[in-house]
């Protein structure tokens, strides 16, 4: 609905962001602004450009979520 | 088991699961004068120390720097300048409060590339091991509740030949000395703070907290359990705080 701009994170931070609790991969959702752990079935959100990795402020992922269709 | 495990809160002792979010209570109400609170704890000398700090972290160009609990960008800005901006600077801190006045200085100072700015806990460092030349946690880890997995945590990031660095208040070791500083923080600074921030809760959790955290020995000690090699520490002035450095060899 919102096609407010977002500016993309850098390329070279998303190379070193792991999932702090798995320490896991994640995989960014451009559209959402939040970056997803399969692992940890969690989604951490990015505020104003800024990455959210706190594990008490990421979303659980739905149980449909995340998995390729 | 119905005893809950109680870590220390200033002098008091809380709920461990308690403490993170009363750490953040208290940033999140300094954060805006950070700097002025900075300078009444240290005497005003907390820029020279910073400077201190990131001259012997002697940074390279082309290197990987992690700053935890650095929101306000005091010691990302200096390694940045270090090596004229041309390091990969990353910039972790639980506040995010603390990150955006940071991220605001670094706009109206014109920095904007090679930095970044993440909201992350020291304990459960959401970065790839062995990823980083440099760890600096600069008056940080005396609020992180655990600090031996901090550490650990720290030392899995640097890549072998990694430094990890730490900047914080510490013991005084001249008697006399230690004597005026005692009373300077616990009867005029936490006035101070209520007059300048309107805040002396706070500031008190800030002064007691420097006084649990183990002395420049023990802390050393600690260092060494996470896995550091050749670890040293220097005082400055006269002990209120100290440099501890360690190698991932």
């Amino acid at each position: 609905m919102s096609t407010e701009q977002t500016p993309d994170l850098d390329p070279r931070l998303l190379e070193i962001l792991v999932c702090p609790l798995t320490k896991g991969p994640l995989v960014y959702d451009r559209e959402r602004q939040e970056l997803i752990s399969e692992k940890a079935r969690l989604a951490f959100p990015i505020r104003d450009g800024i990455p959210i990795m706190l594990v008490d402020e990421a979303r659980p992922l739905d149980e449909d979520e995340g998995s390729k269709a | 088991m119905d005893e809950k495990e109680t870590v220390s809160f200033g002098f008091r002792h809380v709920d461990r699961a308690e403490k993170a979010s009363m750490v953040r209570a208290v940033f999140d109400s300094v954060a805006e004068r950070y700097d002025l609170m900075n300078d009444l704890m240290s005497l005003g000398v907390h820029r020279l120390w910073k400077n201190a700090f990131v001259d012997w972290l002697a940074p390279r160009e082309g290197g990987a720097y992690l700053d935890v609990a650095g929101g306000t960008g005091d010691i990302a800005f200096r390694i940045h300048d270090k090596v004229a901006g041309r390091a990969r600077i990353t910039v972790c801190d639980i506040n995010e409060r603390m990150l955006s006045v940071g991220r605001d200085r670094a706009y109206d100072r014109g920095l904007t590339g090679g930095l970044n700015w993440v909201t992350g806990n020291a304990e459960q460092l959401p970065f790839v091991s062995r990823s980083q030349d440099g760890y600096t946690i600069a008056f940080g880890i005396r609020n992180v509740t655990d600090k031996a997995a901090a550490l650990r945590e720290a030392y899995r990031v640097l890549r072998p030949g990694g430094r990890f660095l730490c900047l914080e208040f510490s013991k005084v070791s001249l008697p006399l000395f230690e004597k005026i500083y005692d009373e300077y923080s616990f009867h005029v600074l936490p006035r101070v703070g209520a007059l300048v921030a309107g805040d002396a809760d706070s500031y008190r959790y800030l002064v007691e907290s420097i006084r649990v955290f183990p002395d420049q020995r023990r802390f050393a000690a600690m260092i060494e359990e996470a896995g550091f090699a050749h670890v040293q520490y220097r005082n400055l002035s006269g002990g209120i705080a100290a440099i501890h450095s360690g190698w991932r060899i």
